[in-house]
Order: structure tokens, then sequence, then C-alpha cells
């Protein structure tokens, strides 16, 4: 994986906005009816629209020889976390809301959760992908261990 | 419902500017604010060709006028595979054309290919047209469309205004890179939307209208059928035609004028400030002719019945809004996102143009790379100014102005054929085409109509006589004089010029693997598939599949004959531009250039005048007494 230069990245990083403004509208019009009249199906496909969002965000990777880079990350993570948050907080405070919409919301959630692990593994692999969330060895006193990089035999 | 359509495109301008901040931040020299280093990337080719094929066919009009006429409009969604197919034939070559010489526009190119400053001069025309009337025309529609959706809360000149300012602000910010980017990223969002569109209207609505009973249009105006080859009718404004206006004629001439997008000066610049390997035949290929072709064909009649159930596209909108504000927001930012790629994919190659064309070549030649940043930039602001303005008081007169523009542009296409392929098509040949040509389009169109009509007496035809648009009437007359003059004049003083480049091209280019027979197939082919998708073959779409001539019966395919034609003719055509982009190398590049070529030397006229061959003449035999 060579590094990109400063026009390469440039042009990644606008690819990627561009992915994610195409899924976004669509994803945010289908939670919007999802939650009103809409229900169950055009909330599936709302989630439906986000993994096609992330799908071309993997094809964008692919075509460019990277991976997703720590910022990106980051922010998947903060905003899958917070609206698994805010999830859980509706379903509890809200019982109209539980009713209605918590299985679509629960099989959107697991959904996306698999097919992260999936791509997880077939990118790098069951143990390198296993390892990267190993949080028990990072507190091992072990410094051999602490220092082995991940994929690492000897 | 304001709220929200203000917020989701506050959102994309947002967007628009974070990308444009990224990019002017990224630029490495000051002059690639003008073409961006000359090294856009693929995908920006790919998506933004796309969406500037259906900015340019104006998608609120062309939906209003699927919901007026029917399926004999929808011919006009096919006629896109002609801008993938003059795309095929041309841009490579310009591309090439350009790395071999160091030009970098098409108006350069002609110009000194042919060594002509009125193909300068003609070229700057036709930009200013795309960059001034057509922008202004899609701006006042996407003006139009906020005011319309938020009630007037928002209204019709504050839209205008405002989203002039916010694309400007993107353009002078981000350079050319950053409206392509952006031109880009919301063509990509308005695909997505069409389709998006299409599918949730199928399955949302209780009865689609077009599966319940059609596309409702007038009485008088035949919805699924084309109302013949041909009207023997003086044109709109003097006769009525019978059945509607689409013959397939009417069609065929339609979709050759939507050629001149391909070859517009703003399109050519987009392409030549590329750095593709397979970007163009993809994006000729599977957006232009594929997605984009494809959603228009599949998912136009669809949105347009309901349009033309609901009565108009404001209460189609309501229509929307009552299922949820949202989903009403999201269809008319899909309609407002493609006058906006027109406005900023037009207002900026129109400005960069300007600022390699006219301002440093004639106005302040020999002007730094600071310098030219600085052209560009004042050159944008007046063009920003000047299509609001136009778009906020002139309406009707951008309409006027911008029904020339993909014509006269489309005019161009011997003198594109010239650089590209046929190197014995001479300047007077072009020129005289060019003239010709023009005068034609200007007095079948509104504007020479009435401007003739006004000052002189009445012609004895209308607008698009015998049904023909006129592009059409435009092209025949060109090419007939440019043909027989070429003929002429083909080995003429500058023909060692033209020569040069072509023999250039053919050591850019490895040999043929293809046999002649294969060749001569292929375009066989495509002109077959022009007479039967677009051309008077096309009203056998009619009724061949709900009355096959062999059964004898008539049968119920469930959807209009028209539309299964029409789908039938895209599959092919999709396959045509393929063979061609692909098998035929049309759209490959190879390898780049291996040497550079100087066509004329670098002379500037007002500095260094050349006299005119026969005033050089006429003064020698004065003086010579």
């Amino acid at each position: 994986m060579t590094p990109l230069d400063k026009n390469e990245a440039l042009d990644r990083h606008a690819l990627v906005m561009a992915c994610w403004l195409a899924a976004a509208l669509p994803a945010a019009i289908l939670f919007q009816y999802g939650f009103g009249q809409g229900g169950t199906p055009y909330l599936l496909a709302a989630f439906a629209a986000i993994l096609a969002g992330f799908v071309a965000h993997v094809i964008v990777n692919v075509v460019y020889g990277t991976g997703f880079s720590p910022r990106e990350l980051g922010l998947g993570l903060v905003i899958y976390g917070l609206a698994l948050v805010l999830f859980v907080v509706l379903s509890l405070v809200s019982a109209p809301f539980a009713a209605h919409n918590f299985l679509p919301l629960s099989i959107g959630f697991i959904a996306m959760g698999a097919v992260v692990v999936f791509y997880l593994i077939t990118r790098f692999g069951a143990r390198q992908a296993f390892e990267a969330f190993d949080v028990i060895r990072d507190f091992r006193s072990d410094d051999r261990d602490s220092k082995r990089s991940p994929g690492d035999h000897t | 419902m304001t709220p929200l359509l203000v917020s989701v495109l506050g959102i994309v301008s947002v967007l628009g500017l974070y990308l444009a901040t990224i990019s002017g931040r990224h630029t490495q020299q000051p002059g690639d604010f003008v073409d961006a280093g000359l090294a856009l990337p693929p995908w920006v080719i790919i998506f933004a060709g796309a969406g500037i094929t259906l900015a340019s066919l104006s998608l609120p009009n062309h939906l209003l006028l699927l919901a007026t006429f029917g399926l004999q409009y929808n011919q006009i969604a096919g006629g896109l595979i002609c801008v993938a197919l003059c795309a095929a034939v041309t841009q490579k070559r310009v591309w090439l054309a350009a790395r071999l010489t160091s030009l970098r526009t098409l108006g350069d190119l002609l110009g000194d290919y042919f060594g002509s400053t009125t193909l300068r001069i003609y070229m700057l025309l036709v930009l200013f047209l795309f960059s001034i009337p057509f922008a202004a025309m899609c701006l006042s529609q996407a003006g139009a469309l906020v005011s319309a959706a938020t009630a007037n809360d928002v209204p019709a000149g504050l839209a205008i205004w405002s989203i002039a300012f916010v694309l400007f602000l993107c353009s002078v910010i981000g350079g050319w890179r950053g409206i392509a980017y952006l031109v880009a990223a919301q063509s990509l969002l308005v695909l997505a939307l069409m389709i998006f569109f299409g599918a949730f209207t199928g399955f949302t609505l209780d009865k689609l209208a077009f599966a319940a009973n059609g596309i409702g249009t007038a009485s008088g105006v035949l919805p699924d059928r084309i109302p013949g080859v041909i009207q023997f009718g003086a044109g709109i404004g003097k006769e009525l035609p019978a059945g509607g206006l689409w013959t397939t004629f009417a069609g065929l001439t339609f979709a050759l004028s939507l050629g001149g997008i391909a070859i517009s000066p703003g399109f050519s610049f987009l392409g030549v400030t590329s750095a593709p390997r397979r970007g163009f035949a993809f994006g000729q290929v599977w957006m232009i002719a594929g997605l984009a072709a494809g959603a228009l064909i599949l998912i136009g009649p669809v949105l347009a019945a309901e349009i033309a159930a609901s009565g108009s596209l404001t209460a189609f909108t309501i229509r929307l809004a009552a299922l949820d504000p949202m989903v009403a927001v999201g269809f008319t930012v899909l309609l407002v996102a493609s006058g906006q790629i027109a406005v900023a994919f037009f207002a900026g190659s129109g400005a960069s143009v300007c600022t390699i064309e006219l301002t440093s070549r004639y106005i302040i030649p020999g002007m730094d790379q600071r310098s030219t940043r600085f052209a560009a930039r004042v050159t944008l602001a007046l063009v920003y100014g000047a299509v609001a303005a136009v778009a906020s008081y002139a309406p009707l007169s951008a309409t006027i102005f911008s029904s020339l523009t993909l014509s006269l542009s489309m005019q161009l296409l011997p003198a594109v054929l010239g650089l590209c392929w046929v190197r014995w098509i001479s300047r007077s040949g072009v020129l005289a085409g060019l003239i010709v040509g023009s005068l034609c389009v200007v007095f079948t169109e509104s504007f020479g109509l009435v401007l003739f009509e006004r000052l002189f007496v009445d012609l004895p035809w209308g607008r698009w006589p015998l049904s023909v648009h006129s592009a059409g009437w435009g092209l025949a007359t060109n090419f007939t004089a440019c043909l027989l003059v070429s003929l002429f004049t083909r080995s003429d003083a500058e023909r060692g010029r033209r020569d040069c480049l072509h023999d250039a091209f053919e050591e850019s280019t490895p040999a043929r693997k293809g046999s002649q027979a294969a060749t001569t197939a292929k375009w066989s082919l495509t002109l077959l598939w022009a007479f039967f998708a677009l051309g008077p073959g096309a009203i056998l779409g009619n009724t061949f599949f709900s009355e096959p001539i062999f059964a004898g019966t008539v049968v119920a395919p469930g959807m209009p004959s028209l539309l299964i034609w029409q789908v039938m003719f895209w599959f092919v055509g999709v396959l045509i531009v393929w063979w061609l982009a692909y098998q035929g190398r049309l759209s490959v590049i190879d390898e780049r250039p291996r040497h550079k070529i100087v066509l004329v030397p670098d002379v500037n006229p007002l500095f260094e005048p050349v006299t005119t061959p026969w005033i050089a003449r006429f003064l020698d035999r004065v003086t010579g007494r």
C-alpha cells in the first residue's frame, strides 16, 4: 500500500464526502418517513442506504488502495455510538416509540455491526480483526506481549 | 417545510464550501486555480459528466414537458446516448490535442489548428451563451422551485441571490478543482435521488398514475405514441401540431442538439483538465448512456405521470409533503441541485476559459500566476453577478437566449471533427458552414424570429418549421456548406499545420487492432441504431409490441409499446457506446503523448497585428501602382 500524495489524498477525501452525501439524504428521508407513516420497511431501507454508503466508502478505499483513516473510524464510531445510545434512551422513556420501532432499529443496528465485522474479517482476517479490539491484552504487564505487533507469530 | 428545506440546502452548501476550502488550501501553484493543474481525478469526470448532461437538459423542464407531451417526449431521454456518442468521438482526441500542443481550451485548439480568429470569437460567443443566459435560466428555475416549495416564505429573488452567492463563494475559494468537486458531488446526489424517487413513488403512492392511466396529457396530444415522422407545418407559433410536436424528426434533431453539450467549451475544458486513464470511457458508457439516460427513460415517465395527475410540479410537491415534509424537501433538493450543477459548472468553466482565452491572451498578456488567479476571481464575480441579475430581472430573455445555446454549440461539430479526425476539413469550409448553420439556427428559433419580425416583416415560418429542431436545420446546412467548400480548399496553405497534428495523433495512438470490416460494422450499427431509436424508424415503436405485424392480433404487453421500444433501444445504445468507447478504443487513452508540437507561433494579434490576406492584396494592388 503506497501512501497517497497530497492531491490523491484530497481526491479520495472529496470522493468519500460525495458518496456519503448521496447516501445520507435518501437515508434521512427514509428514517423520517419510517418513523412516521412508513414503518418498518422504510426504517430497514434507511439502514440499507447507510450500508450502501459504507460499501461505497470501502470501494473508494479499494480504488485508492487505502483503508479507513483514524478520523473516519473515530467519526463513524462516535455517530454509531450516539445513535445507539439515543435509540436505547428513547426506547426506555417512550413506550410508543419502543412499540413501533424497537424491532426494525435493533435489526438495523445489528446488521450494521455485522457488516462492519464481516468487512474486518474479510479485510484483515479473523485473528487480526479480533486483536484490534483485544482490550485485555493491552492491560497485560508482560512487556513482550504489549510490544508484539498484530499478526506477529514469533 | 421552509426551515427543513433551508436546513438541507444549507447542509449541501456547507459541504460545497468545505470541499472548496480544502481544495483551495491544497492548491500547489496559484495558476492551478484556473485549470486544477490539469489533474482532475477520473471520478470527477465520471460523475460530473452525467450530472452536467442531466442539468443541461434541465430536469424540471424535462419532467414538465414529459407531463405535457407524454412518451413522445421520452424520446429525448434516449438522446442522451447521442451526448455519450459525441463525447466518445471527440473527448479523447481533444484531450490528446491539448496535451500535444500544451493548449488548455477548445477555443485555443480550434483557433490555432484552423488559424482562425473568427473561430475563437465564435467559441467565446458560445461560451457566454452557456455561462450567462443558460446558467441564468437554470438559476431562475431553481429560485422559482424554492419559492414555490416554501409557499413564498423564501421569495424567488432571495433564493436566486443566495444560491448564486454560495456557489460564487465555493468557486472563488476552491477554483476550478473546487468547482469540479462540487459539481461531481452534486451529480452523484442527483443520480442517487433520481433512482430513490423512482423507487419511493413506486412503493409509497397508493396507485401509480402511470400504471393506472398513463401520462394524462391535454386533449389533442397523443400520450403514448409518436405523432408522425414529420409534420409539414410552418412551426410553433404559426400552426398547432396535430397529436403533439414530438415527431421522430423533432426527437432526432433535438437529440442532435444535445450533442452540443459534449462539444461545449465548458465540457471540453472539463475533459482537457482531467488526468484520466479509463475515466472517459466509464463516464460516457456507464454514467451518461447507462445511468443518466436509463434513469430518465424509466423513472421520468413515472414522475411525469404523477405531475400530470397532480396538475403541476408544485402540486406534486405539496402531495409529497402530505406524506412527509422531508420527502417533499428531498424532491425539491433533487431539482434545485440539478440547477445548481448547471450554474456552478457553466459559470465556473466560463470564468476559467474566459481568463485563459480572453484575459490572459488579449487583454493582459503575460500575466504571472498570481495575477491570473486574481483575474479568474474577478471574472467569476462578474459572471455570477450577471447570471444572478439576469435570473432575477430578465428570466424570459434568459430563456429566449438559452434556446440558442445547444444548437449553436452543435454547429461547432464540423470544426471539432476536423480537429479530431478529418484532416481535409479546411478553415474556409468550417467558417462557411458556421455562418450558414448559425443563421439557420437563429432564424428557426424564437430569438431570430422575434428580432426579425419586430424590425422587418413577418416570416412565413415559426419556430422549428416542419417539426425539425433548429439544430437539425443548422447542422444540415452547415455540413453541406462545410463539405462543399472543403472539397475545393482541402489542400490550402494551412494543410501542413493540420497534417502535423493528425500525424502526431497517429504516433500517439497504437495501430488499430480491429479490421476495416469491424470498423464499418460499428459505424453502420450506430447509424442503424440512430435510425430506429431516434430517427424515422422510431415510429414503428408506436405499435410494434401491442399490435405485432406477424401475429395479426392485438396484445396487451402491460405497458405502452413505445416505452418498451425506448427501453430496448436504450440497452442497444449502451452496447454501441460501449463497443465504440472500449472496443473501438475511442475513449481509452493507452499512453500519453511523447512529444510536443507547436501549431502556430504565439502571436498576439492586438499587439502584433497581422493583415488579413485580402486586405494585404488590395493594399498591395493600390500602393503598387
